[in-house]
């Protein structure tokens, strides 16, 4: 009784964190999500979340570095275009 | 001739104050400023009969040089003008009406037509018509490009008036144009937005920065003579909001091809079996170099639904920026069917992606992580996706595929994102809504569950002995 209500509960919490996932969250944000929106302690989602990790290894580490390069192609592509901008004006 | 619109104005409004304020006045003193000034439209808001009595109306022309040429020597075709009405002809035509003309003139000024303004082509404007224009100014003929283009008859006032321009002997054709433009309150000249022209137009925006682009600088750097600071503004307000709308549909639409290529892997996936193992999927979620994504109906291969998060340089669905703006200048375009569908779009030219791409290259990424709204960002998101994407298809015809999918019902509100910027709250918290409102879903992901037992013996070190605990 306890452990199928304690099943379908981490069951829940790991449907919450694939959504945050396909939203592209970080397992922080995701922990401030959960608690936010659906009251789980940030303690439960990271926990789960680190289980989680721990079944699907490749899919997080994947899902980390992916974000890694996101965040620096667009950091790269912001500067690029503040350069771009400074050069037009100095052109003009 | 600063001097004289508000005047014009004036007249042209007091005209009937004017009338008015005589009728009423007891005084006969009507008719003494009207021979004076034209219309006698003084400044008939004096409704004291002495008051017009007093006033000097001669005054008035101090400024302007009834006699002389108020303007510089603008070759003005009278041709041009034949469109116009007799206001704006009278105030244009001065330009190219010689100086004998001005002996006419004082003769016309009474004459109830709007002569104060300008000098010299009165004769031309009190019996405005085309016939007489010849007949008046015959001084007119003097100047051969006049004649010439009055040869052409009142055709297109454009081509007159790049004849004119060009005629004028490099003579200020720009300002010829331009101050055609501003002399007439009542008549823009009607620029044809040609392709070529919207080109040239859009990489002048482009070099400018589209935000930043001035209409005066955008003339500048198309360097046409024949446009106006005026047009160039419209157009670019247009073209502006046009571009918008655009990318917001665009953005709507990848948002939905995403999420329904997304569930429909995920959900075939996951549907059914949950021990399908996540790593057809889980790979993807990487940036594999996105082929253009096939953004029909039919979800494609599983591997494809993880959008690369870095949508920017990315060729997606650039498409829609193709569409057709401005519309009306694709009669000559291909006649190829609009790939997408959007109902308002004609038909994207080939053409136009030229249009749009070549800025589209250089636009930055505005997103910063935080960004909210969801349907915003995405709406930035591709502005700079390159080669257009055949085929979007719109949001409706998403709509019907995903019950197709079995995973994705309609009541999945947010969209998948999949871009490297925070979605929007909102479509946060629906998510979330929707999986505790109903635990039944399959999981979008299909990652493989935690073992229970690692969970809760975790927990129970972080202190958490029970779930779901009693107070969150």
């Amino acid at each position: 009784m306890g452990d199928s209500s304690s099943a379908s509960y981490i069951h829940m919490v790991h449907h919450l964190i694939e959504e945050c996932i396909v939203f592209n969250m970080s397992k922080e944000e995701c922990m401030e999500a959960l608690s936010k929106h659906a009251n789980i302690k940030p303690v439960i989602t990271s926990t789960v979340w680190k289980e989680l990790e721990k079944e699907n290894k490749e899919f997080f580490e994947m899902y980390s570095k992916s974000k890694k390069e996101t965040m620096r192609d667009h950091h790269s592509t912001e500067t690029n275009h503040v350069r771009t901008t400074d050069d037009h004006h100095h052109q003009n | 001739m600063l001097a004289v619109s508000p005047l014009r104005d004036t007249y042209t409004t007091r005209d009937e104050k004017q009338g008015e304020a005589l009728d009423s006045s007891t005084n006969s003193c009507t008719i003494s400023f009207s021979s004076s000034i034209n219309g006698g439209d003084a400044f008939p808001d004096f409704a004291d009969s002495n008051l017009l009595d007093s006033i000097d109306f001669d005054d008035l022309f101090i400024g302007i040089n009834v006699d002389g040429d108020v303007l510089p020597d603008l070759e003005m075709d009278p041709e041009i003008l034949a469109d116009f009405s007799p206001e704006d002809y009278n105030s244009d035509v001065n330009t190219s009406v010689s100086v004998d003309k001005s002996a006419d003139v004082d003769d016309n000024v009474g004459n109830g037509t709007n002569a104060v303004d300008q000098d010299k082509t009165k004769p031309a404007e009190v019996e405005y018509d085309h016939d007489n224009v010849s007949g008046s100014g015959s001084g007119l003929d003097s100047s051969p490009s006049e004649s010439v283009a009055r040869n052409n008859g009142a055709s297109s006032t454009n081509t007159n008036t790049k004849e004119a321009a060009d005629k004028g002997g490099g003579r200020k054709s720009t300002s010829t144009a331009q101050s055609k433009n501003n002399f007439q309150g009542k008549r823009k000249v009607k620029v044809d937005w040609t392709p070529e022209l919207h080109r040239r137009f859009v990489q002048a925006v482009e070099q400018l920065g589209v935000d930043k682009a001035v209409p005066s600088r955008i003339l500048e750097l198309m360097g046409i003579d024949c446009l106006t600071r005026h047009n160039i503004a419209s157009h670019l307000q247009k073209y502006r909001s046009h571009r918008k709308h655009l990318l917001a549909r665009d953005a709507e639409a990848a948002s939905w091809s995403q999420r329904r290529q997304m569930y429909g892997s995920a959900g075939g996936g996951a549907t059914g079996k949950r021990d399908v193992s996540p790593w057809p999927v889980a790979p993807t979620m990487g940036f594999p170099p996105m082929t253009p994504p096939p953004v029909q109906p039919i979800p494609p291969p599983m591997h494809h639904h993880f959008r690369p998060l870095h949508v920017w340089g990315h060729p997606t669905v650039d498409q829609s920026l193709m569409h057709v703006w401005p519309p009306k200048h694709l009669p000559h375009s291909h006649s190829h069917p609009p790939p997408q569908v959007w109902p308002p779009v004609t038909h994207p030219p080939p053409p136009d992606p030229s249009y749009w791409r070549s800025h589209h290259q250089r636009v930055p990424n505005a997103l910063t992580p935080g960004t909210p709204c969801f349907p915003q960002t995405l709406a930035t998101a591709p502005r700079f996706a390159t080669p257009p994407v055949p085929g979007i298809p719109p949001p409706h015809a998403m709509y019907k595929v995903d019950p197709g999918n079995g995973s994705l019902t309609n009541g999945q509100s947010g969209p998948l994102p999949f871009f490297d910027f925070h979605p929007s709250k909102e479509s946060v918290d629906s998510a979330i809504g929707d999986v505790l409102a109903k635990p039944w879903l399959p999981l979008p992901l299909g990652l493989k569950p935690p073992s229970m037992d690692s969970v809760m013996m975790e927990l129970q070190r972080q202190g958490v002995p029970k779930v779901p605990p009693s107070c969150a």
